[in-house]
C-alpha cells in the first residue's frame, strides 16, 4: 500500500459540509494497481470449460458441474488459504426474475470456504437507471437482493454492497492502457479482496448488446463513480450527444401520458416537460441512463442515444473492466459464465422477456474474454427459442444472436477488451463430462459440514429407524377391500395410448 | 432542566414485559411521534467484539426499530463503525457483518437494515463542522449511514469504558458515529484498548476526552439536530464492548432510559448506576466521568441537571 499525503483539511474555514471535491478525492485515495497485475493467457488459445445444461442423474446436476467446473478450470488455485474472496454476482432488480438461482452462487461459496477462502459476496450501487430503480440506493437493492433469495442464510458468508452505504466507498484507478477511459473507481470490498471469484449471469443488454464477465467487471465492480465515467458521462459535447441523453424533436411534452414519470425520472432535475417537448439543462446531467429508459421503454422516443453511443459505452466498459481486474495479482480472479435464462436484457431490468434461446451450461476459465467468446459462440449456434425477440426478428442458429436482438455485436467489446490486454479470443473449449461413478455421485450429494453428516442419507435413516421405525409401527396398512378395476383397468380410459409404453 | 424517563425493571407481568417496558418509554418519550411518513431514521448500536458475551440483545433494537418503522412507514438503517484495531482480522467489512450475523445481528432479527456506518472500508463520510470557536477539532467526518439520514437515534448499550469511564449516549452518538479514519486521528498516541495494563498519559485523555465531546456536536450537526438517546442499563460490564472479552456486569439490570439530551441522559446513567451498584465508576476505571459531563454541559451539549419521571 503506497503511502498517501494530504494536506489537513482547514475546519474553522468551513461553511457547511463538504462533499468532497475531485483534488481532495484524489488526495485520499491512492492507486491499488497490483504490480503483479497482468493478463492471464500469454500466448496460444486459452482452455474454457464447458459443462452443458440438462442433467439426467446426479453427476449431471448444473450445481454439481458448476462445482466440478470450479476445479477444472483450475478455480480453485486463485486464492491462499485465509484469503478474503470476493464472490462477484449481480444482486437483481425488484421485480427482475431471470436472475442466477442461489444455489448456484452457494456452491460456489461452499468450495472456496473448502478449500480455506473466506468468501463475501458482493455487488455495486447501480445509479438511477429509471424512474422506479432499486439498486441505487443501498437499502433498496439489498431489500431486493433478499427477496430473491441472496442472503447470508442462503450463502454462509455476508452479503454486502461493495461500494458502500451510499455508493462512495470506492477507489480510483489509473488505465493508461484504455482506449477511451483512463480512470476509473472500483468498489472497496472489491478492491481490497485478495482474490475474486466472478460468477456472471450471461444474457443481453441493452447498452453493451449482451452481459456475462466482462460486464460484471466493466459496470458491475464499478461504484457509482465508476459507473458514472464508464456511462461516458459528459463526452464530448451536447451537440455531439456522444456521453448525453439526446433530446428528440418527438417528444409529445404534456400530451404524454408519461410526462410526470419522465419528470421524476431525473435525480438531478435536469429536464422538465414544456408545452411540446422538454426543456433541458446539460449543466445539471451526468448521464444516468434514467430519462432514457423511461422515456424509451415506455413505448416513446423523445429521448434516446446518439448512434454512436452504443460502441463507444461497448469499449468504455472493457476498459474499465481492466480497471477491476488491476486491483488484483496476475491470476488471482476466476470466472464463470452460467448461460441460463438467456434473456435479452441486463438482471438491472424490472422485467424479463422471454429468452432467445434455451438454456445452453456453464462455462469457466481464467482468460475472461476467451470464457466471453466461447459462450457468444455457444449462444449463437444454440437454437432459437420461439416467441422470444430473436425468433421475431428472424434470427437463425450461427447468427450474431445479440447483435440481432440488441443492435451491435458484444465482439466490439471483446476486441476491445483483448487489445487492452484484458485476455484473449482464441479459446480451446473443453467439454466437460462428469464420470458416472459411486464416488462421483457421492461427491456433490453428500454435504461436507451441512445439516448432515458424511453419510449415505439411507445409511443415516438405518440409525433412526433401529431406534423408532414410523412405517413398521402402523403395520399392515389398510388395503383388504381395494378397487382392482381401478388398479389394473380404468386409468387406462384417461390415457390416449391406452397404457401402452411409448 | 432536561426530561429524562427511567423505565425500570419492576414490576414485570404478561403484558408488562422488558420489551413492553421498553415501548413504552417510547411512547412516554414522544420520540417517535416527532417521526413522519417516508423518513429515514439510523439506529446507532454498539455492537461487540468476538469475545465480548454480553452484547446487547437483538431484540431490545428491534422494539425500537419496529417503533420508528410504525412511525415512518419505513425500515430504518441499523448501524455501527468497523473496529479500530484488528485483533482477530475481525476489522474487514465482510468479517465485521459475519461476527455480528453470529452474534444474532442481521437485518432479519434487527427489523431494520443493518449496515457498516462507513462502508465497507469504514472510511465513507461527509466532514462537518463542530460549530465551536474554540474548537480543538474544528470538524470531524461522520459515516454515511448517519450522516445521511433524517433523524438518529443513539442506542447506545451502558458499560464502563477505559477512556471516559462511561460508554452512553455522548460517546456513541459522538466519537463512536465517525469513520475509521476520523476516530484514528481523534485517538492520536492513545491506544484504546488498555487492557495490556497501560494506561495513556492524563493529559492525552483528557485531550481524547474533549475530542470527543466535540465529535458529538459534529454528529449532532450532521442530523440537523434530529437526535434522540437511549441508554440501555443491561449487562453494565466493566469494559465496553470493543473489548475482545468481558467480566461479569457490576450492577443488576435497572432498564433504560430515555431523552433528548445525552449529558442529561449520561448523568442519570451514572447516577443511578452508581446508587444500584454501590460502586464509583471512577474507583473501577481511574476516569473521572463527571468531569466530562461538565465539560459537556459548558460546551453546549447539553445539561448535568435533569429530572427524571420513573416508569415501572
Amino acid at each position: 500500500m503506497a503511502e498517501h499525503k494530504y494536506e489537513p483539511t482547514k475546519w474553522h474555514g468551513m461553511k457547511g459540509p463538504v462533499i468532497g471535491g475531485r483534488d481532495t478525492y484524489q488526495a485520499k485515495s491512492w492507486n491499488p494497481t497490483k504490480k503483479k497485475w497482468g493478463t492471464f493467457t500469454e500466448k496460444g488459445p486459452a482452455p474454457v470449460w464447458f459443462a452443458e445444461a440438462n442433467a439426467t442423474n446426479w453427476t449431471e446436476s448444473m450445481i454439481c458441474k458448476t462445482k466440478d467446473l470450479f476445479y477444472e478450470a483450475k478455480l480453485n488455485q486463485c486464492f491462499e488459504k485465509g484469503d478474503e474472496v470476493a464472490i462477484k454476482i449481480h444482486y437483481g432488480e425488484w421485480n427482475r426474475t431471470a436472475i442466477l438461482r442461489p444455489e448456484y452462487i452457494a456452491a460456489i461459496v461452499e468450495e472456496v470456504r473448502a478449500c480455506g477462502g473466506n468468501p463475501y459476496v458482493v455487488n455495486d450501487t447501480t445509479l438511477s437507471y429509471h424512474t422506479y430503480n432499486s439498486m441505487a440506493i443501498s437499502q433498496y437493492q439489498m431489500e431486493g437482493a433478499i427477496r430473491h433469495g441472496y442472503t447470508d442464510a442462503t450463502f454462509g458468508c455476508p452479503v454486502l454492497i461493495a461500494d458502500g452505504y451510499s455508493g462512495e466507498d470506492d477507489y480510483r484507478v489509473d488505465i493508461p492502457e484504455g482506449l477511451i477511459l483512463k480512470e476509473t473507481y472500483i468498489g472497496r470490498a472489491i478492491a481490497e479482496a485478495d482474490a475474486m471469484i466472478v460468477l456472471a449471469h450471461s444474457r443481453g443488454h441493452s447498452i453493451t448488446m449482451y452481459g456475462g464477465v466482462l460486464k460484471q467487471l466493466g459496470i458491475g465492480c464499478q461504484s457509482k463513480r465508476g459507473k458514472y465515467i464508464t456511462h461516458l458521462a459528459h463526452w464530448g459535447d451536447p451537440h455531439d450527444a456522444i456521453g448525453w441523453p439526446k433530446f428528440t424533436d418527438k417528444c409529445p411534452g404534456k400530451a404524454c401520458k408519461f410526462h410526470k414519470m419522465c419528470d421524476d425520472s431525473c435525480p438531478r432535475q435536469a429536464h422538465h416537460v414544456a408545452e411540446h417537448g422538454k426543456v433541458w439543462y446539460p449543466e445539471r446531467c451526468r448521464l444516468c441512463y434514467s430519462c432514457q429508459v423511461t422515456c424509451l421503454f415506455s413505448g416513446m422516443t423523445g429521448i434516446g442515444f446518439e448512434e454512436n453511443y452504443f460502441p463507444n459505452a461497448m469499449i468504455a466498459h472493457a476498459d474499465a473492466a481492466l480497471g477491476a481486474l488491476k486491483c488484483f495479482d496476475r491470476g488471482k480472479v476466476g470466472f464463470i459464465n452460467c448461460a441460463i435464462d438467456i434473456v435479452p436484457e441486463c438482471d438491472c431490468f424490472p422485467w424479463a422477456g422471454l429468452a432467445i434461446a434455451p438454456d445452453v451450461g456453464i462455462f469457466a476459465s481464467k482468460d475472461l474474454i476467451a470464457l466471453e467468446e466461447a459462450t457468444l459462440d455457444a449462444i449463437d449456434n444454440a437454437p432459437v427459442s420461439p416467441g422470444s425477440v430473436a425468433a421475431e426478428k428472424g434470427c437463425k442458429p450461427g447468427d450474431d444472436r445479440f447483435r440481432i436482438v440488441n443492435g451491435f455485436s458484444p465482439r466490439i467489446t471483446m476486441a476491445a477488451g483483448e487489445k487492452i490486454g484484458l485476455g484473449t479470443r482464441k479459446y480451446k473449449l473443453n467439454n466437460y463430462e462428469p464420470p458416472l461413478t459411486p464416488e462421483n455421485i457421492a461427491k456433490w450429494q453428500v454435504r461436507k459440514g451441512g445439516v448432515v453428516n458424511h453419510r449415505p442419507t439411507t445409511v443415516r435413516l438405518r440409525d433412526v429407524f433401529q431406534k423408532h421405525d414410523l412405517a413398521t409401527e402402523v403395520m399392515p396398512f389398510g388395503r383388504t377391500a381395494y378397487e382392482k378395476e381401478w388398479a389394473f383397468n380404468e386409468w387406462k380410459k384417461y390415457d390416449p395410448f391406452k397404457g401402452a409404453k411409448p | 432542566m432536561s426530561e429524562v424517563i427511567w423505565v425500570d425493571t419492576t414490576s414485570t407481568s404478561f403484558d408488562n414485559t422488558v420489551q413492553h417496558k421498553l415501548r413504552r418509554l417510547i411512547d412516554a418519550s414522544g420520540a417517535a411521534a416527532e417521526l413522519s411518513e417516508g423518513m429515514r431514521v439510523a439506529l446507532k448500536i454498539n455492537t461487540a467484539e468476538e469475545g465480548y458475551d454480553y452484547g446487547l440483545r437483538p431484540e431490545f433494537i428491534r422494539v425500537v426499530a419496529d417503533a420508528v418503522t410504525t412511525a415512518t412507514r419505513t425500515r430504518p438503517v441499523v448501524c455501527d463503525g468497523l473496529k479500530l484495531i484488528d485483533y482477530w482480522k475481525k476489522a474487514w467489512g465482510n468479517n465485521f457483518m459475519k461476527l455480528a450475523s453470529s452474534q444474532g445481528l442481521t437485518t432479519e432479527t434487527l427489523g431494520g437494515h443493518f449496515v457498516i456506518n462507513g462502508g465497507f472500508s469504514g472510511d465513507e463520510g461527509d466532514s462537518f463542522a463542530c460549530n465551536l470557536p474554540d474548537s480543538e477539532l474544528g470538524g470531524v467526518e461522520v459515516g454515511t449511514a448517519v450522516c445521511r439520514s433524517d433523524a438518529l437515534w443513539v442506542l447506545s448499550h451502558v458499560t464502563l469504558h477505559p477512556l471516559v469511564g462511561l460508554n452512553g449516549a455522548l460517546l456513541n452518538g459522538g466519537f463512536d458515529c465517525l469513520i475509521g479514519r476520523a476516530r484514528t486521528r481523534l485517538l492520536k498516541s492513545i491506544d484504546p484498548y488498555i487492557f495490556n495494563g497501560q494506561k495513556p498519559p492524563e493529559a492525552d485523555l483528557q485531550i481524547f476526552q474533549r475530542r470527543a465531546l466535540e465529535s458529538h456536536l459534529g454528529v449532532k450537526a450532521a442530523v440537523e439536530n434530529k437526535i434522540f438517546f437511549i441508554n440501555y442499563l443491561w449487562d453494565v460490564t466493566p469494559q465496553p464492548e470493543f473489548y475482545p472479552f468481558s467480566a461479569n456486569p457490576l450492577v443488576a439490570n435497572q432498564g433504560f432510559l430515555a431523552s433528548r439530551d445525552p449529558v442529561a441522559i449520561d448523568s442519570a446513567t451514572l447516577d443511578i448506576i452508581q446508587s444500584e451498584g454501590h460502586f464509583q465508576v471512577q474507583a473501577v476505571t481511574g476516569v473521572d466521568f463527571t468531569a466530562m459531563l461538565k465539560e459537556a454541559g459548558k460546551i453546549g451539549a447539553g445539561e448535568t441537571a435533569y429530572t427524571l419521571k420513573r416508569l415501572s
